[in-house]
């Protein structure tokens, strides 16, 4: 055997990925002996921008680092900032807010069934997980006016209330969902062809995924008990508990259970926070101006926990947000539980942790020499503190 | 263990109609709170601007013609827009609402984007003495 | 002379077949769709598809052998058309036989996946070259069962011939006697044409295209036509074998569509296999199961 690599590039344009990410595969024939992963195609620099705008405008624009998870986003921002000013939105609004997230979490996981089908070949799983998917979307169109970045957020409250007649569209689409996720629970856990190609691949333990740090549906497939809504409920998830769904096994299949599984734990939380939804205003007043300080506000998205660092100094404009997205914590395993796979099974394995490379993509930095350089975490930190003294 | 999970699915469907929407030949009716162009009414405005201050994407921009009689001309661009409804939200005197029906904004040239809401003869004076930015369309 | 250059160009080695095959894309297309409950492409998608591809520049690869690159597909659909020549195409009699043109025909069908595979290999393109590697694999571990399948109603015609063999099976439904080849036969043609869940060689999410990736224009033109004219082929040679023949244009449509749709069945109920599964599900069942009711027949004959 000649000592040259074979390495197979994937990305940063590949039919695999909708989102430009590079991954360096090195392979042996079909087996994969090496992964690397490049990140920072679609940096946006929106934490920079956050700075320059005020705290109303930031909310749109950091609802836009996400499509898919875009409310969960300005919850976060919401929640951080409220707490900064010594606000508290409204209980009905806090309910609302956990409507529509959990709403989003249910087009979230559809839609990565569907794109975890396409990957593995099952075009057929693809097409109707999506056709059903569009139930919910029309819920949240009925419930916000839009269909993606519903803006359902206010600093201090929410825009949009819960009637008659969309507490009707919202019960009616839940029915239909639940009888189709059970549909869905029995395919990925039933259909044999489409085991061979989940059971078993991807193996994480949980000491693998506590040392690669994972979260979200990823770490609780490995049997983490891990979850924000419930180890630090925020807006009304104190009211409204949830089950949180663990699976053991580890695998692709355990994945595709654990968020299938989450699916119905979420029809039912609706149904108890509709049921029992608290009168009352929708928005309070929000002062213009934040009072200095710094908080963290964290939240659970459908890929995991989100975290948000606020920073204010007393003005109209944020002085710092910091924003860590869940696929960039469990981007690690990616590269690590690829090496003895199959090539085949990679795009599956990357589907695996549901990534979403814009959310991600923080920091680029522009090289005019062309070489490569590392960034040890010491020099990262050492330009951090540079870089803020300089600033003042 | 079976290998033809989907076999209902796909018997059920060759018997019934697709549910690909047809799109643009048959048109679904839009949801009420669907948030379209967005409309300005002239006579309640008083001129705070708190829409302006608050617009994350700067689309719409408020003109004073004359601050005593409250005769203000508002350039909206519907191209810059995101269509948060914040404007919406801010304007005490409810002013502002988005259209639930105006929303096929496509256009091919960039100037149609803009609109100019306002009194007509206001509309009128601005372009008169303002160079028009785009499509004179007042309403 | 005429009628000869007729045959070669028209009917059935030529337009006809080119027709056929552009349609039953477009059914096949169609039947997907529908079963998954999409609209689907309209009528004339395959054919507007290949005009754009044969009116797009053709892109020649650096580092590619030109005249190996460009003859590839000529031969592909060359090897594919060749073949109509010996098939019941429409259900009219095969134009010319002489004993064992079965082995023939099946032998120029398989020239298509030979120079898919070429065409990846001469390629400097890893997707390409991955998929030529898949391509051949698959090629290898279909063609035995498939060869097998296609022998056994052959072997009980007692004639390598294929109108012989037609003259045969007229009279008797072999997919009631012979059910496992029947089954062989079909989804061994649907790893011929790389059909889902036989679709490995050019899986989308994993290596692009496969071997076709730095075809453009013409090349892959003329590669997805001959795969169009193989699905036919392959169809009528199913058809005529294991289902009571086909003797008027009649029989053939409706025969070669009920198969149509067993093959669109087939592709959308399942998930694409992976090379390694794809490789021990013809060995360990398809080899064994052909070659098992291949040994029976043989142990009848012997018998009677």
């Amino acid at each position: 055997m000649s000592k040259e690599q074979f390495t197979i590039p994937i990305g940063p344009q590949h039919p695999a990925l909708k989102e430009p990410g590079h991954f360096t595969l090195t392979v042996d024939g079909e087996v994969v002996t090496g992964a690397s992963v490049r990140l920072g195609y679609a940096h946006r620099g929106i934490e920079k921008a956050v700075e320059s705008r005020n705290w109303v405008q930031d909310l749109y624009l950091l609802e836009r680092i996400c499509g898919i998870c875009s409310h969960i986003h300005a919850t976060a921002y919401c929640l951080g900032v409220e707490k900064l000013a010594g606000v508290t939105a409204p209980p009905r609004a806090q309910a609302i807010r956990v409507l529509v997230a959990e709403l989003e979490r249910i087009h979230s996981h559809l839609l990565w069934l569907g794109v975890a089908a396409h990957q593995a070949g099952f075009d057929t799983l693809f097409m109707y997980s999506w056709r059903d998917r569009e139930t919910v979307m029309e819920v949240l169109e009925q419930l916000t006016g839009n269909r993606v970045n519903y803006s359902a957020n206010l600093l201090g409250g929410v825009k949009f209330d819960v009637d008659t007649r969309v507490l009707e569209t919202i019960l009616s689409g839940l029915d239909f969902l639940e009888t189709r996720t059970h549909h869905y629970l029995d395919i990925v856990s039933g259909d044999r062809i489409f085991l061979q190609r989940t059971r078993g691949i991807g193996m994480m333990t949980s000491e693998q995924a506590e040392r690669l740090g994972v979260t979200g549906p990823t770490a609780r497939a490995s049997g983490v008990r891990r979850d924000i809504r419930v180890d630090a409920p925020y807006a009304a998830y104190d009211r409204y508990p949830i089950q949180v769904v663990v699976e053991t096994t580890g695998d692709l299949e355990a994945r595709f259970i654990v968020r299938l599984k989450e699916l119905l734990e979420t029809y039912h939380l609706i149904r108890t926070l509709l049921d029992g939804l608290p009168e009352g205003d929708l928005k309070t007043r929000m002062p213009r101006r934040i009072a200095a300080g710094e908080t963290i506000s964290r939240v659970e998205a459908p890929r995991g926990e989100l975290f948000y660092f606020i920073k204010s100094d007393g003005g109209d404009q944020p002085a710092r947000i910091k924003v860590r997205t869940p696929t960039l914590s469990n981007m690690a395993s990616v590269t690590q539980l690829a090496v003895g796979h199959q090539l085949a099974d990679m795009p599956m394995l990357l589907t695996g942790i549901d990534p979403c490379f814009s959310c991600n993509d923080r920091l680029t930095t522009v090289q005019t020499s062309g070489e490569s350089e590392t960034w040890t975490w010491e020099k990262l930190r050492q330009y951090g503190i540079a870089s803020y003294r300089e600033r003042g | 263990m079976k290998i033809e999970t989907m076999l209902r699915d796909i018997i059920q469907s060759l018997f019934h109609k697709p549910v690909t929407e047809l799109y643009p030949a048959q048109r679904q009716p839009t949801p009420q709170r669907l948030r379209g162009k967005l409309r300005w009414n002239p006579e309640k405005c008083t001129g705070c601007c708190l829409c302006v201050k608050d617009c994350p994407c700067s689309a719409i921009e408020l003109i004073t013609i004359d601050k005593d009689n409250k005769r203000f001309v508002m350039r909206y661009d519907a191209g810059r827009c995101t269509f948060c409804a914040q404007c919406v939200q801010n304007c005490r005197f409810n002013c502002l609402e988005m259209s639930s029906e105006d929303w096929e904004l496509a256009a091919m040239d960039k100037a149609l984007f803009t609109v100019t809401y306002g009194r007509e003869e206001d509309v009128q004076s601005l372009l008169g003495c303002v160079a028009p930015t785009g499509d004179p369309a007042g309403e | 002379m005429l009628a000869s250059l007729f045959a070669l160009l028209i009917f059935p080695a030529g337009l006809f077949v080119l027709v056929n095959g552009l349609a039953y894309h477009w059914i096949d297309r169609k039947l997907v769709a529908r079963l998954q409950n999409r609209v689907g492409p309209r009528w004339f998608q395959p054919a507007a598809d290949m005009v754009k591809l044969l009116a797009n520049e053709e892109v020649l690869p650096t580092g590619v052998d030109a005249r190996l690159f460009t003859a590839l597909p000529v031969v592909a659909l060359a090897g594919a058309l060749a073949a109509m020549i010996y098939l019941p195409i429409a259900g009219l009699p095969p134009l010319y036989n002489f004993p064992g043109d079965l082995i023939v025909a099946v032998y120029l069908l398989s020239l298509l996946t030979l120079c898919t595979g070429l065409a990846g290999a001469i390629s400097k393109d890893r997707f390409s070259i991955i998929g030529a590697t898949r391509a051949l694999t698959q090629l290898f571990s279909y063609e035995a069962p498939f060869l097998l399948a296609l022998l056994g109603p052959a072997f009980a015609a007692g004639s390598w011939q294929i109108n012989e063999i037609m003259a045969y099976t007229s009279s008797q439904w072999l997919i009631l006697t012979q059910p496992v080849g029947f089954v062989v036969a079909l989804i061994g043609l649907m790893g011929k044409l790389e059909m889902a869940p036989f679709d490995t060689p050019e899986a989308e999410t994993e290596i692009v295209a496969g071997a076709m990736t730095e075809y453009s224009g013409r090349g892959l033109a003329l590669f997805l036509l001959g795969r169009e004219v193989e699905l036919v082929g392959g169809l009528t040679l199913i058809a005529a074998f294991y289902l009571g023949g086909i003797n008027n244009p009649f029989d053939y449509a409706l025969k070669t569509l009920v198969l149509l749709l067993g093959v669109a069945g087939v592709q959308t109920l399942m998930t694409r296999l992976r090379i390694d599964q794809v490789v021990g599900l013809w060995w360990r069942y398809g080899a064994l199961l052909a070659l098992g009711q291949w040994l029976l027949l043989l142990g009848q004959r012997m018998g009677t």
